[in-house]
């Protein structure tokens, strides 16, 4: 409906008074088609399959074949499957594995790079962001030839100091450490820099005040600096848990050997790979979708309570 | 060695790059036109797919081709269903044998080529290949272009420092079947401590179970998998192996794999036709000290493609234009000559232009006569829409053992159980 009224009738020359009731209602609209533009992409790439997904995951749908409509069995047999609950704990040992330590670090490095005397700080600050901005795929494919049983340079400098060869990618909590290293040198300059931003919003006298009275880096990390980033850590936690449910690059390039199940035995199957491998490699569309909705709950159940969780902490200000 | 990872990751990026340069490609103008001439080309990389159209062009000045690399093969015929799904086709695509059972069951999909005139020259193929695109009411969807002879590629070098026969004659004599392939392979490992073969799923799994006349599906399109006699026998080949200690644990085009090969730290690659290329690709420093010896079980196919033209075709006489001039046996031997994939066609196997291609990276192999003589006499097997799967279920078994983290006496009972939870039943 908003659509109908033209944006370019907002950016008109003034209206001579007699139209004084068409202007207000122009001025009460233009709002509205200012941001129609994201509400109409938004329907159209995330309402809309979103839905669209609940629709197939109840049918047998071959993408190129028939879609035979078969109500809740894709879910049931989700229940029942092994594999889901073999890539649910994958995802959420992964989720754990990488989000905690990122968000520790980026806590300790922002609260350094906030500090008064560090020089070259836009440096280090710009130089947090260089992971970030390099391709998932680039990063996956050094590090797991890095953590390479055979050739990588981490066994091999294990081998120098005499210890056995470790073989990451095989064994699942070798593999769920690998990606998880990946997740967490890709994000934490990311998060340290929202931690920073928020940091130099606190007040330099706070500090100098809590020096004076004697307190220390430590405790003005823990008095100070911890307790004015709650609202970006709670950001932080919640959107770590979207992406960290949602990990898909690293898994699948994990084990090349037997990439769409990252691995012989599914060591490092995360849920999006799995639904990736019923999808696109089964041409399963309906199991493919119903593992999409497990997803989708899973993601909106844990958001909800890492919410809850974290604005919980708030009596403990001190 | 740090050295080399870094070459191999700058290597990595830019073939990144050049196949992004590649998708986003097209050698013509916008699809096809209308003048019916004109074609839209979906097909693998690494094929050399540039140069067949290059070919093409020669003879047919007048038609413009749109190829598009769309990846390796199995993401063409991911690319392939999305297209068919949403009904936007190109006029040509190549398919890989794996996939194509998928295909061959939704039919309405794709042209049926009789009606192009496909009836004319089926006779030109392999029956076994040809059957594989033709569906059970007599619709041939595909045309092979190529199929994949069975070898063994060793490095005649490292043989000889362990004490092995190196001449391609004698080495083929070493292995008349399977179980003196391994006992060759202990020997050599004895004597180096090296290992002798990458993997065991991949050299000698999969070869053994395509050797047999039945694999997974019966003639008359059962599962047969937990009673066949070839697949039980492959497995407890490839366990064989691992227990002897002889495999280098490398699985197939992994990272591992390639600086392994590089490194010659191990001498032997099970190689059907099309993996030549990813030697030669991987290991250009080892030029000339690889030779080609006979499989053992002497015969055997693994592979090969097939040009089909989906339904929604807006130019399906270009199309078809295109399979007849290139794939006819003619055409194919042609093609072997440049690109080393190995013709469907049986009439040009005695031809002196296969007969005399000698590969030089492969110490001057006589590759056309090595790997058509592993085709000759063999039997069709059904491959059906659960094959890749149940392939891969069996030699995800056979990894997890060969990895160390499997018992090898519950592998076989962990694969089948797999295999049921996959394709559902």
């Amino acid at each position: 409906m908003t659509t109908s009224i033209s944006p370019t009738k907002a950016s008109l020359p003034p209206a001579p008074p007699v139209q004084a009731a068409r202007r207000g209602f122009t001025e009460t609209v233009a709002p509205y088609a200012y941001i129609t533009p994201f509400f109409v992409l938004f329907a159209v790439f995330g309402l809309i399959p979103l839905l669209f997904t609940f629709y197939v995951a109840l049918f047998d749908w071959n993408p190129i074949g028939e879609h035979v409509f078969v109500g809740l069995d894709n879910f049931s047999r989700l229940v029942g499957d092994v594999r889901f609950w073999n890539a649910a704990r994958n995802t959420v040992s992964i989720w754990l594995l990488s989000t905690v330590p990122q968000l520790l670090i980026a806590l300790v490095l922002a609260h350094l790079l906030n500090h008064v005397r560090l020089r070259l700080a836009l440096f280090f600050r710009m130089t947090m962001l260089v992971p970030y901005i390099t391709s998932v795929a680039a990063t996956a494919i050094v590090f797991v030839q890095m953590f390479d049983r055979d050739y990588g340079l981490l066994n091999w400098l294990l081998g120098l100091v005499g210890f056995e060869h470790i073989d990451f990618t095989q064994s699942v909590i070798g593999s769920h450490v690998l990606i998880a290293v990946m997740v967490t040198w890709r994000w934490f300059g990311y998060t340290t820099l929202l931690y920073l931003a928020s940091l130099q919003a606190v007040p330099r006298a706070i500090y100098e005040a809590a020096a004076v009275d004697g307190a220390g880096g430590v405790r003005q990390f823990l008095h100070i600096s911890l307790p004015s980033l709650r609202p970006v850590i709670v950001f932080t936690i919640v959107t770590s848990t979207i992406g960290g449910l949602q990990i898909f690059t690293e898994a699948l390039l994990m084990n090349r050997g037997a990439a769409n199940t990252c691995g012989p035995v599914r060591q490092c199957q995360t849920l999006t790979l799995f639904l990736f491998e019923q999808g696109f490699i089964q041409f399963k569309f309906g199991y493919a979708a119903a593992v999409g909705v497990a997803l989708f709950v899973m993601v909106v159940v844990l958001a909800g309570l890492n919410y809850f969780l974290s604005t919980r902490i708030r009596p403990v200000k001190g | 060695m740090k050295f080399r990872n870094v070459s191999a990751v700058v290597i990595a990026a830019t073939a990144a790059l050049s196949m992004a340069a590649c998708s986003g490609s097209s050698s013509g103008t916008s699809s096809g036109g209308s003048d019916g001439k004109s074609f839209e080309f979906w097909s693998f990389t690494g094929i050399n797919a540039k140069g067949s159209a290059e070919e093409y062009k020669k003879i047919r000045p007048d038609v413009q081709i749109k190829l598009t690399e769309v990846g390796n093969a199995q993401e063409t015929a991911q690319a392939l269903t999305t297209a068919l799904a949403g009904g936007k086709v190109p006029d040509l695509v190549l398919i890989q044998g794996d996939d194509l059972p998928k295909f061959v069951q939704q039919p309405q999909n794709f042209v049926d080529l009789r009606t192009m005139g496909a009836d004319k020259i089926k006779g030109d193929y392999l029956d076994w290949v040809i059957s594989q695109s033709t569906t059970k009411d007599g619709a041939i969807i595909g045309i092979p272009t190529d199929v994949g002879g069975m070898a063994i590629a060793y490095r005649a070098d490292l043989f000889k420092e362990a004490g092995l026969p190196t001449d391609r004659e004698e080495v083929s004599k070493l292995w008349p079947d399977w179980d003196a392939f391994i006992e060759t392979g202990k020997k050599y490992t004895a004597a180096t401590g090296k290992a002798f073969i990458d993997n065991a799923g991949g050299s000698i799994y999969s070869q053994v179970v395509n050797q047999g006349q039945e694999k997974y599906y019966d003639p008359a399109g059962n599962l047969v998998y937990e009673r066949s006699p070839q697949v039980k026998t492959a497995f407890d080949l490839a366990l064989k192996a691992v227990a002897a200690g002889i495999t280098a644990k490398q699985s197939t085009f992994t990272e591992g794999w390639s600086a392994a090969m590089k490194r010659g730290d191990y001498a032997v690659v099970s190689a059907p036709v099309w993996l030549l290329g990813s030697i030669r690709d991987n290991a250009p420093d080892t030029e000339g000290k690889w030779d080609i010896a006979t499989i053992p079980g002497g015969s055997g196919n693994w592979g090969g493609s097939f040009l089909a033209i989906p339904k929604g075709a807006k130019n399906p006489q270009a199309a078809w234009d295109y399979i007849a001039a290139t794939q006819s046996p003619q055409g194919q031997l042609d093609h072997f000559a440049q690109a080393r994939s190995l013709p469907s066609t049986p009439s040009v196997y005695q031809d002196p232009k296969l007969t005399s291609v000698k590969d030089p990276f492969f110490s001057g192999a006589p590759i056309g006569t090595i790997y058509t003589n592993s085709l000759l006499g063999l039997k069709p097997f059904l491959i059906g829409p659960d094959s890749t799967t149940i392939g891969i279920e069996f030699t995800n078994a056979i990894a997890n053992v060969e990895q160390g983290k499997g018992d090898p006496a519950k592998a076989w009972d962990a694969a089948v159980t797999n295999i049921k939870t996959a394709i559902g039943g």
